[in-house]
C-alpha cells in the first residue's frame, strides 16, 4: 500500500491506485475531463497536470497516468501547474462556442466549471471558430458537435464499455468528429448515459431539452422501478413535472450508468391523461368520501356473499409499504391474502428463486463484473433487466467467458456463447452441467472423454476452471424446476468456489411481493371472478389487463363484477371500468422502499409536491396560475388509503408498516435493523428463515426435470423485451420511438418444415381468435419454439404468457388479400 | 569506404533479383544466424556493433531487442514490425534502400525475427511507397519459393511468416504504437507507454518495431561481425549512415557515408554546395521535426550524441538545407502546418496549439501578425514540449519553430513590424 503526500495531506491507497484517484479521495478534485472512473485513464485531455516535487516521478506530470507510489509529492497547486490547465482550458475554448445561455449543459457543464476555475477569461486567439454539422441521434439524444473538446469519453464509453458499433471517432488532427456515419437513432439501449458522461453539451437529453437549469429543478435521488435491479437514479422535476432522470453512482448495483428504459420511462407521472380525481358511482368524488363508500361497499359485499367474495390484486411495482398495507387490509378484514403475480406458475418462479437467494450464494449485479465465468439460464438480459447485460460486457472485458442457455434469438453487447435449448429442457440442462461439475471436480481426466464439439462439454469445463462463477437465471422462461436446479448449481460450485448466484425477477418489487402472496395469482383470481365466486375486487396498483394476457377473458370477468375498485396512478381499462376509483401517488410524489431482485433494501422520498403539471393547466410562460388550491392534487399514497380502508387497525405512518412486516412476515426481519432504513447497504435475507424458505418450497412441491412430451407442435414463448413490454415504461412516447415492431421468431428449419419464409405475416390461431404477426426467422435459436415479442397491449388469445401451439395453427396471411389462406 | 547497404545498388536498373543479390553474398547471413548462431548470439553481436535505430530516435537495437521476453515461458506469438512508414517531410532514405535492394531487408528482417524468436513479421510499407511495394511482393514471392521464408528456413525449425501491409497513409502511423493500432485495424493512435512494444505489443504480445535502415544493416554485422561494423563509423555509433540532402543545393540526393561525417562534407562533397546565387543560411539536420542548426554548426559531425550537443537531432540524417532567398516563418509555417494536420486528435495539446501555432505563422508571413504574437509561439515551444504531449509528435513538431525563434528571431519581428513577408 503506497503513502504518498498530496497538498501536504498524507494518504495511503491501495496498489495500482492512480495519483487522480488518491487525491479524489483526499477530496481533491483534480481537474479532467478524459478520466471517468468507469472508462479509466487514457491520458488525452492533459488537463489533470500536477507537479511531482518529489519521488520516484518529478515533475509536470498527468496525474490520471502515474500511480500512486511511496514517498511521493504531488502539488496540485504549483503555479506551473496550474498554469499549463489554464492553457489547456484556453486550447479547449478556442472552438468551444460561446452558448453557454442557451446550452441544455449550462450550470451543469463541467467545462464551464473548468473554464471559470482556470481563470481563463481573455481570448488570444483570433482565428474563427471551427464548426461541425450535427446529427439527428434519435428521441434521447441532442448532438451539438461544435461543442466537443475531443476528450474521447463518448467513444470509449459507447463502444468499450457499452459495446455498441454506431457512434464512433471520425477524422484526425482538430477536425476529429464523434457522430455516426450517417444521421439515425442510435442503437445501444445505454445511448442515454452519452448526455450524463459528456462533461459538457455535446450529447444532452433531449426530452427535456430546454426545460429549465440544474438550479431550476426540484431534484432527490430515488431508485428505477422498470425492472427488478432497482437501479440508482437523480429525478429532476419543475412544474410539478418529472422532467429528466439521470443514473446516480451505486457501488453495488448500477455503477455510474442506468438504461434507457429506466431513464425515459418516467413519462407516466405527468401525463395528461393520468387520472387524478376520486370516483365513484361516476361521479367525482372527494377522496375520504370515496375511502368510506369503497369501505362500505366491501363490507356490504363480505357480509352478504361471505368474506371469499373479496379479491384483492397487488402490485409489483408499488412500494413495500403499500404491498404491505394491502396484506394487513386483508388480514384485517378477514379477506383472502392479495394475488401479486400474474399467474400461478410465475409465482412459484419467483417464491423459488426468492427461497433459494440467501446471503451466503446471492450476488450484486457489480460482483457479476468480476464474476470470470457467468452462466445465463433462461433469461434475456437486455430485455429483462438490461443493466445486467452492460454489467455481463464489463464481466466479459475483464475475461470473463459468458454463456446463454436460453431458447430465444439473444442479443447482447457482447460476445458470448449461445446455447439454444428449448425452455422445458432448461432443467435438466442445468441437471446435466451439475452432474458434469460434480464429476469434473473429483475427477479432472472425465472432462476430457466429452466431446470438444459439445457445448454443455465446454461450459462445465469453464465452471470447473473458474474461480468466480456467477449463475443468472431469469423468472420469465425457466420453470420451477430449472430454478432449483440454478440454484443447485450455485450451491455445488459453491463448494469450492466463490461462485454466485443471480436471479432476475418480474418487477420493482416482486422480491417482497414473493415474501408477502400467501395466496393465489390473478389469473386465479380472474377465474374466481368468471365462476361467480369472487363478487367484488381491489386492485392496486396494477392493470390486470397488462399481466393477463387474454384481454377478452378478463374484460367478460370483470362484466360479472359487483364492486370494483381500483386505486392507481396509471390510465387503463382497469381505471376506466372501476365502479370506485382512489388516485394514487407514483414513486416521485410519495417514495417509497423498494427491495430489489438481491433482497437489498432501498427507501426512496418524494421528488415533487404532486398536482397537474403546470404546463397542462397555463398556455403562458412562464407558467402561471391563479386560484385556490393545486389541481390535481388529490392523488394520496396508496398505504396511506389502504391503511384508511382498514379502519380501526390503521397504519400511523409508513414505518410502521416496515416495522410490522418485520415482526410479522418472515423474510423481512431485517427491517427491522435500520431504524431509519437507509437503503443501500441493508439486504433481505431468507438463509436460516426456513419458515419462509418452507412456504415458498411448499408452494413448488416437487416438479418433475422433463416435463410430458406435449405432442409436437411449437412452444410458443411471449417474451420481453427491452422497450414496449414493461407495463410503466411502454407509456413513454420516446421510448414508443424505439419500440421494434414486435415478431414471432423461428429457427430456420422450423421456418422450412411450415414453409414459411422470413417477413411473411403469419396467423396464430387459438380456441377464440387469431394473434397477427410477421415472421422472423433467426438462425440462433432453439427448434421447436416459437418466440414471439410481448407487446404491451396485445390481443393474445391464449390465457398463458406461454402455450403450446399445433403446426396446423399456424396460418400464413396472404397480404395481398389480407385473408388466411386454408 | 565499404558501402555494405548500396553495394548492390547499380546507376540505371532496377533492384537484384534473387539469383543476383545471392550471387553478391546475399543470405549468407542469414544461414550463417540461422545454422551457426543461438538467438542470443545474434542480439549480443547486434549489441556489440553499437547499432543504433535509424528512425529517428537512436536507441540501440540490440539493448531494445534484449527486452523481449525469451525462452518456452515468453508469450507466443512475438512480432517482429518494421516501420516502413517513412512520412518525415525531406526524408527519402528509406525509399531507397526499399526500392534499391528488398532482399537486404528481408534478409534482415529473417535474422532480426529470429534473434527475438518472432513467427510473424509486417512490413509496414508507407501508402504511396507504389515501387517499393511492387519491388517488395516480388522479393517476397522470391524469397517464399526459395524458403527463405515460411516453415523450417534452411533446416533450422525457424520459421517465419513475412506479411507486408500497406498503410493507409497517416504521418502518426510512423510512431511505433500508433502503428500496431492501425496494424490492429484500430484508429491510429500511440499507446500510453510502459508497457513498452518489445514486452506488450502487437495483440498484447510482445513486438519489435524497427526502421527499415535499422534492419538492413543487420546481415553484414552478422556477417561481419561487430568489430568490422563499429569500424565503418567515424564515431561511437556503429555502421555507415544513409544520409541526404535536399533544398536549394547542386546535387540533391542520398549518400552512403561512415556515421559521423560533418555537416560540411555532405554539403559541400556530396550536395555540391548551394546552388548559383543562394547562400546557406540553416539546416534542418534530420528532418522535419529536428531544430534548425546554423553556418557555426557546419563542422559538427553528423552522429547522435554530436547533433544533440549541438541542440538538435541526428533525426533520420537527411537534412534539409535553407537558404538565404527563403522565409524562414514560412518555412516553419509551413512544417507546422504539416504537423498541425498529421496530428492524430488525442491530446489537446497537441490537436489545439499546433492549428494555433499554424493560424499565427499564417497571419506573420501574410503581413498581418500582432505583438504579442512572438510570445504566444515562445510559450507553446515550451508548453507542447516533451511530457505535456501524449507523444512525440508535438515535441517534434515545434523543434523547427524552437530553433527558428532562437537564432532568426529578428526574421519574426521585421515580418510584424513591416506587415509583410520580407522575402516575397
Amino acid at each position: 500500500m503506497p503513502q504518498l503526500t498530496i497538498d501536504d495531506h498524507p494518504i495511503e491507497v491501495p496498489t495500482g491506485t492512480k495519483v487522480i484517484a488518491a487525491a479524489e479521495q483526499l477530496g481533491i478534485m483534480i481537474p479532467r475531463f478524459c478520466y471517468h472512473a468507469a472508462l479509466g485513464s487514457v491520458g488525452a485531455c492533459r488537463l489533470c497536470a500536477v507537479m511531482f516535487l518529489d519521488g520516484p516521478v518529478k515533475g509536470l506530470q498527468m496525474s490520471c497516468m502515474v500511480d500512486a507510489q511511496d514517498g511521493m509529492v504531488v502539488s496540485t497547486t504549483d503555479a506551473k501547474a496550474v498554469d499549463f490547465r489554464r492553457q489547456v482550458i484556453e486550447w479547449l475554448m478556442l472552438h468551444h462556442p460561446h452558448d453557454c445561455p442557451v446550452c441544455d449543459e449550462g450550470g451543469h457543464c463541467l467545462l464551464q466549471d473548468h473554464t471559470v476555475s482556470s481563470g481563463h477569461a481573455i481570448r488570444r486567439y483570433r482565428g474563427a471558430k471551427r464548426t461541425h454539422r450535427d446529427q439527428y441521434l434519435g428521441p434521447l439524444l441532442q448532438h451539438e458537435m461544435n461543442r466537443c473538446i475531443q476528450c474521447y469519453r463518448c467513444s470509449r464509453y459507447y463502444q468499450d464499455f457499452a459495446g455498441a458499433r454506431d457512434l464512433s471517432v471520425m477524422q484526425i488532427g482538430n477536425k476529429v468528429y464523434f457522430g455516426r456515419d450517417r444521421d439515425g437513432t442510435l442503437q445501444s439501449p445505454f445511448a442515454g448515459n452519452l448526455a450524463d458522461i459528456c462533461p459538457t453539451g455535446v450529447f444532452t437529453d433531449k426530452p427535456s431539452r430546454y426545460m429549465g437549469r440544474r438550479w431550476d429543478y426540484e431534484r432527490s435521488p430515488a431508485v428505477c422501478i422498470h425492472c427488478s435491479l432497482g437501479c440508482n437514479i437523480v429525478v429532476s422535476a419543475r412544474y410539478r413535472e418529472v422532467v429528466r432522470l439521470e443514473a446516480r453512482f451505486n457501488p453495488h448495483i448500477n455503477g455510474y450508468f442506468m438504461c434507457d428504459r429506466g431513464r425515459h420511462g418516467y413519462t407516466y407521472t405527468s401525463a395528461a391523461g393520468r387520472p387524478r380525481q376520486a370516483i365513484f358511482e361516476g361521479q367525482p368524488a372527494d377522496v375520504d368520501a370515496t375511502l368510506q363508500h369503497a369501505a362500505e361497499r366491501l363490507t356490504s359485499i363480505a357480509r352478504m356473499h361471505g368474506l371469499a367474495a373479496v379479491a384483492c390484486i397487488g402490485s409489483l411495482r408499488s412500494s413495500v409499504e403499500a404491498q404491505g398495507a394491502l396484506v394487513r387490509l386483508c388480514n384485517a378484514q378477514g379477506w383472502p391474502a392479495p394475488a401479486f403475480f400474474d399467474d400461478d406458475e410465475r409465482l412459484a418462479a419467483v417464491q423459488t428463486a426468492v427461497a433459494q437467494q440467501h446471503a451466503q450464494v446471492h450476488v450484486s449485479l457489480r460482483a457479476v463484473e468480476n464474476a470470470d465465468a457467468v452462466i445465463v439460464a433462461g433469461c434475456d438480459p437486455i430485455a429483462e433487466a438490461p443493466m445486467l447485460a452492460l454489467a455481463l460486457r464489463q464481466a466479459q472485458r475483464r475475461g470473463a467467458t459468458i454463456v446463454v442457455i436460453d431458447p430465444r434469438p439473444i442479443e447482447l453487447p457482447l460476445a458470448f456463447q449461445h446455447i439454444p435449448l428449448a425452455a422445458d429442457q432448461l432443467a435438466a440442462c442445468l441437471d446435466d452441467l451439475i452432474t458434469r461439475v460434480g464429476t469434473v471436480a473429483h475427477d479432472p481426466g472425465a472432462l476430457e472423454t466429452g466431446s470438444p464439439a459439445d457445448p454443455l462439454a465446454a461450459a462445465a469445463d469453464l465452471l470447473v476452471r473458474s474461480r468466480r462463477p456467477v449463475i443468472v437465471c431469469g423468472t420469465d422462461l425457466p420453470n420451477v424446476a430449472a430454478i432449483r436446479q440454478a440454484g443447485k448449481l450455485a450451491r455445488v460450485l459453491r463448494e469450492n468456489r466463490d461462485s454466485g448466484l443471480f436471479h432476475v425477477l418480474p418487477g420493482a418489487n416482486a422480491y417482497s411481493a414473493a415474501l408477502l402472496n400467501r395466496g393465489r395469482s390473478m389469473a386465479q383470481v380472474a377465474a374466481d371472478i368468471a365462476q361467480g365466486a369472487v363478487k367484488a375486487l381491489l386492485v392496486v396498483e396494477t392493470d390486470p389487463f397488462h399481466h393477463l394476457p387474454n384481454r377478452k377473458r378478463l374484460t367478460d370477468a370483470l362484466a360479472r363484477l359487483e364492486l370494483l375498485v381500483t386505486l392507481d396512478y396509471l390510465d387503463g381499462p382497469h381505471t376506466r371500468k372501476a365502479h370506485v376509483f382512489l388516485p394514487s401517488t407514483t414513486i416521485f410524489e410519495s417514495g417509497g422502499t423498494f427491495i430489489n431482485q438481491e433482497g437489498r433494501v432501498q427507501k426512496t422520498a418524494g421528488a415533487l409536491q404532486g398536482g397537474t403539471a403546470l404546463r397542462l393547466v397555463s398556455n403562458t410562460h412562464p407558467p402561471r396560475l391563479y386560484g385556490q388550491g393545486i389541481p390535481g392534487n388529490q392523488p394520496m399514497p396508496a398505504w396511506l388509503m389502504l391503511s384508511a380502508l382498514s379502519g380501526e387497525s390503521a397504519f400511523g405512518s409508513s414505518a410502521d408498516i416496515l416495522q410490522w412486516l418485520a415482526r410479522e412476515v418472515p423474510g423481512f426481519e431485517n427491517l427491522k435493523a435500520a431504524q431509519p432504513p437507509t437503503g443501500e447497504d441493508l439486504l433481505l435475507d431468507s438463509a436460516g428463515r426456513s419458515e419462509i424458505g418452507r412456504h415458498c418450497l411448499d408452494v413448488t412441491s416437487e416438479s418433475p426435470l422433463n416435463p410430458p412430451n406435449s405432442g409436437g407442435g411449437l412452444h410458443l414463448l411471449s417474451t420481453e423485451r427491452t422497450f414496449g413490454s414493461e407495463e410503466l415504461s411502454c407509456r413513454s412516447p420516446q421510448l414508443i420511438e424505439l419500440e421494434s415492431t414486435p415478431q414471432a421468431r423461428l429457427a430456420p428449419s422450423e421456418a422450412r418444415r411450415l414453409a414459411l419464409k422470413d417477413g411473411d405475416r403469419i396467423a396464430l390461431a387459438a380456441e377464440n381468435g387469431f394473434y397477427e404477426t410477421t415472421l422472423k426467422v433467426a438462425d440462433n435459436m432453439a427448434e421447436g419454439t416459437l418466440a414471439v415479442g410481448r407487446h404491451c397491449h396485445p390481443d393474445w388469445p391464449w390465457d398463458g404468457r406461454h402455450a403450446r401451439i399445433a403446426d396446423r395453427s399456424i396460418k400464413k396471411i396472404d397480404q395481398r388479400e389480407t385473408k388466411i389462406n386454408p | 569506404m565499404e558501402k555494405p547497404l548500396t553495394r548492390n545498388m547499380l546507376p540505371g536498373r532496377g533492384p537484384f533479383s534473387l539469383a543476383e543479390y545471392e550471387k553478391a553474398g546475399g543470405y549468407q547471413a542469414l544461414r550463417k544466424a540461422l545454422t551457426t548462431m543461438s538467438p542470443s548470439e545474434v542480439t549480443e553481436t547486434v549489441q556489440q556493433s553499437n547499432l543504433r535505430g535509424r528512425g529517428g530516435a537512436g536507441f540501440y537495437t540490440g539493448r531494445k531487442w534484449s527486452f523481449v521476453p525469451m525462452g518456452e515461458d515468453a508469450p507466443q506469438p512475438k512480432y517482429l514490425v518494421v516501420n516502413a512508414d517513412e512520412m518525415e517531410p525531406g526524408t527519402f532514405k528509406d525509399r531507397f534502400l526499399l526500392e534499391g535492394d528488398p532482399h537486404q531487408m528481408i534478409e534482415g528482417i529473417i535474422i532480426s525475427a529470429y534473434a527475438i524468436q518472432a513467427s510473424v513479421a509486417y512490413i509496414f510499407l508507407r501508402a504511396n511507397y507504389d515501387v517499393a511495394y511492387r519491388g517488395l511482393q516480388v522479393a517476397l514471392a522470391e524469397a517464399q519459393a526459395k524458403g527463405y521464408l515460411g516453415e523450417n528456413i534452411l533446416g533450422s525449425g525457424f520459421g517465419l511468416t513475412l506479411l507486408l501491409h500497406e498503410s493507409a497513409g497517416r504521418y502518426i502511423c510512423g510512431e511505433e504504437t500508433a502503428l500496431l493500432n492501425a496494424l490492429e485495424g484500430k484508429r491510429a493512435i500511440p499507446r500510453s507507454k510502459p508497457p513498452f512494444p518489445p514486452v506488450v505489443g502487437l495483440w498484447g504480445k510482445p513486438t519489435i518495431a524497427n526502421n527499415v535502415e535499422t534492419l538492413c544493416n543487420v546481415p553484414h554485422i552478422i556477417f561481419h561481425g561487430a568489430e568490422w561494423f563499429r569500424s565503418l563509423s567515424r564515431s561511437a555509433d556503429g555502421g555507415t549512415k544513409i544520409y541526404g540532402a535536399s533544398g536549394k543545393v547542386r546535387r540533391p540526393g542520398a549518400w552512403e557515408l561512415p556515421l559521423g561525417v560533418t555537416i560540411r562534407e555532405i554539403l559541400e562533397e556530396h550536395a555540391g554546395g548551394m546552388r548559383d546565387g543562394v547562400s546557406f543560411r540553416a539546416v534542418l539536420p534530420g528532418g522535419a521535426s529536428t531544430d534548425l542548426l546554423t553556418a557555426d554548426h557546419l563542422d559538427v559531425p553528423m552522429d547522435f550524441n554530436a547533433v544533440q550537443e549541438a541542440g538538435s537531432r541526428l533525426g533520420t540524417g537527411t537534412m534539409v538545407v535553407v537558404d538565404d532567398r527563403t522565409c524562414i516563418v514560412g518555412l516553419v509555417h509551413n512544417l507546422i502546418r504539416f504537423f498541425a494536420q498529421e496530428s492524430c486528435g488525442w491530446c489537446t495539446p497537441c490537436r489545439e496549439g499546433l492549428p494555433w501555432l499554424t493560424d499565427i505563422l499564417a497571419a506573420i508571413e501574410k503581413g498581418r501578425g500582432e505583438p504579442g504574437d512572438i510570445e504566444i509561439l515562445r510559450q507553446h515551444t515550451h508548453l507542447l514540449g516533451p511530457g505535456n504531449t501524449f507523444c512525440a509528435l508535438a515535441p517534434g513538431a515545434v523543434e523547427p519553430l524552437q530553433s527558428a525563434l532562437k537564432y532568426f528571431e529578428e526574421d519574426f519581428e521585421r515580418h510584424i513590424r513591416e506587415q509583410r513577408c520580407p522575402w516575397k
